[in-house]
C-alpha cells in the first residue's frame, strides 16, 4: 500500500464516519406494558378500542430531534373494542379489511418543536392501503434509565376509507378518531451485553 | 270509565297499561324476530337501536303499571268460576307480570354485557347494567332473553285462549271489562 492510497483510504473512512447518521438513542419497547388505543363514537356513544399487537421501533433523544425516528407496524387483526360483534364487523371489507390490509404502518419524516414547546412528529400513516400525513404530539419522560413515550394523533377514518358509502354517516360511526400510544421504553442493547447499571436504576 | 278499578270492572289506567303494553310487545317481538336475520348494514344497526329503545319504554311502562296495580284492587271473578280456575288465572297473571319485567331486563342485560350502545330514541344514554363488556354473562343473558320470550309466547296462548273462552263460551264479561265495558 502506498502512502497515497492509504491516505485516500483514510479520508474516505473519515468522510464516511462524519456523514453516517448519528443514530439517536434506540429504545426497546416493553410490549406487555405498552398500549395503542383509540377513541371513537358508535351511535354517538364514545368507546375505546386497542390494537393488542404492534411493533414499534423507537429512536429518540430529546436533545437530538434531528435524528429521532418512530417506525410502527400495527397488526390490524389484533383490534379489540370489547364487543365481539363490533370487532368482527370492523375487520371486514367495509372497514379495515384486515384480510387485504393486515398491517398499518406509521413512520416519521421529521420532528419539530411547536411554539408552545410541544414536540411534534410528522409522519406518514399507511392504513387500508392509503398513505396520509399524520402528526403526533410527543411526550417523552425519562426516569432513571427507562422512559415513557406518550403520543397522540387525531385522524379521520374516512380519509383512510374505513367504513365509506352507507357507513359514512358520522352519527353512526364518528369520523374523528383519537389515537394514543403509551410506550414503556428500555434502553436497547446488543445481545449479550450486560445492561449498564444506570439503565436499571430508578 | 272510572280511573280506579272497582268490584265490577277494571279502571281506565289498568286497561290503558294492559293494551298499550300488549301492542308494544307485539310490535317488539316482530322487530326482534326480524332484525336478527338482517345482513349487517346501517339499517340493521338502526333497527336494533329501535328494538332497544322500544324495549326500555316497555320496561318503564311495566314498572309504572306494577306500581299502580299494587295500589289497586282487582274486580271480582265471575260468580261460580271454579276455585282452580281462579287460582290458575291469578297465578298466570303473576307469571305474565314477571315475564314482561324479566324480558326487557334480560335484553338490557345482554346489551350491557355486549358493551353495545343504548341511546333511548337517540335522545339520552341508558347506563350499562354490567359496567362494560362481560363475555361470560353475555351468552347467558341472550339465552335468557330468547327463552323467556318463547315462554311468554306459550303462556299468552293460554292467556288469550282463556279470555276468548270466557267471552264466547262462558259469555261472562271478563274480556269486555278489560276492553270497553263501563
Ligand atoms: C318486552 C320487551 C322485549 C321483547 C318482547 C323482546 C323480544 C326479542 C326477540 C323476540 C328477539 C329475537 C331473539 C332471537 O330470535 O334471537 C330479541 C332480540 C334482541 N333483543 Fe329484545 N326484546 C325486548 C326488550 C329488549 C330490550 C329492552 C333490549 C335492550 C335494551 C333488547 C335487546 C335485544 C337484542 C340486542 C337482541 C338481539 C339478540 C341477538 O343479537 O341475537 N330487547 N328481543
Ligand atoms: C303481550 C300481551 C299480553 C300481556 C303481557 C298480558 C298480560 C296481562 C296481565 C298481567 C293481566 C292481569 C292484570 C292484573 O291482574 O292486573 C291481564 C289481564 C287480562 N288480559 Fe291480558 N295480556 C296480554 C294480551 C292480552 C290479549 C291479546 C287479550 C285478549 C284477547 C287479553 C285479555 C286479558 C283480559 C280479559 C284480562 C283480565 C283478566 C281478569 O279480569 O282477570 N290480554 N293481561
Amino acid at each position: 500500500m502506498t502512502t497515497k492510497t492509504s491516505s485516500t483510504f483514510l479520508a474516505v473512512m473519515l468522510i464516511a464516519l462524519v456523514a453516517a447518521p448519528a443514530w439517536a438513542q434506540p429504545w426497546q419497547v416493553d410490549a406487555a406494558r405498552s398500549t395503542l388505543t383509540f377513541t371513537n363514537t358508535y351511535q354517538t356513544v364514545t368507546y375505546t378500542g386497542q390494537f393488542r399487537r404492534f411493533n414499534a421501533k423507537i429512536e429518540y433523544d430529546p436533545a437530538d430531534l434531528a435524528h429521532a425516528r418512530f417506525d410502527v407496524e400495527v397488526d390490524i387483526a389484533s383490534l379489540d373494542t370489547e364487543n365481539s360483534e363490533r370487532d368482527h364487523a370492523a375487520l371486514g371489507t367495509a372497514f379495515f379489511d384486515a384480510a387485504r390490509f393486515p398491517q398499518a404502518h406509521f413512520v416519521t419524516t421529521a420532528f419539530r418543536k411547536a411554539a408552545n414547546g410541544e414536540v411534534l412528529a410528522d409522519g406518514t400513516l399507511t392504513l387500508r392501503g392509503i398513505s396520509k400525513p399524520v402528526t403526533l404530539t410527543v411526550k417523552f419522560v425519562q426516569k432513571g434509565g427507562d422512559a415513557t413515550l406518550d403520543v397522540t394523533a387525531q385522524l379521520r377514518r374516512l380519509d383512510f376509507g374505513i367504513g365509506t358509502g352507507e357507513w359514512a354517516d358520522p352519527s353512526m360511526i364518528g369520523d374523528a378518531v383519537t389515537v394514543q400510544g403509551h410506550l414503556l421504553l428500555e434502553p436497547a442493547r446488543a445481545p449479550g451485553v450486560q445492561p449498564a447499571a444506570s439503565a436499571r436504576s430508578g | 270509565m272510572p280511573l280506579r278499578s272497582t268490584d265490577s270492572g277494571w279502571g281506565v289506567l289498568v286497561r290503558a297499561f294492559h293494551w298499550s303494553i300488549a301492542i308494544l310487545i307485539l310490535v317488539q317481538a316482530t322487530i326482534g324476530l326480524t332484525m336478527v336475520g338482517m345482513g349487517l348494514t346501517p339499517a340493521k344497526v338502526r333497527v336494533f337501536a329501535l328494538h332497544k329503545s322500544i324495549g326500555i319504554t316497555i320496561l318503564a311502562l311495566v314498572l309504572l303499571r306494577i306500581a299502580w296495580r299494587l295500589t289497586e284492587r282487582r274486580p271480582a271473578d265471575p260468580a261460580g268460576m271454579p276455585r282452580w280456575q281462579v287460582r290458575a288465572a291469578h297465578a298466570l297473571h303473576l307469571v305474565l307480570y314477571g315475564l314482561i319485567l324479566a324480558i326487557p331486563l334480560s335484553g338490557w342485560w345482554f346489551n350491557s354485557a355486549s358493551n353495545a350502545p343504548l341511546v333511548w330514541f337517540g335522545w339520552f344514554d341508558v347506563p350499562s347494567l354490567t359496567g362494560g363488556y362481560d363475555p361470560v354473562w353475555k351468552p347467558r343473558a341472550l339465552l335468557l332473553h330468547q327463552t323467556l320470550f318463547w315462554v311468554l309466547v306459550v303462556l299468552l296462548v293460554g292467556h288469550v285462549g282463556a279470555a276468548l273462552w270466557h267471552h264466547f263460551r262462558q259469555r261472562d264479561d271478563v274480556l269486555r271489562r278489560m276492553l270497553w265495558k263501563r
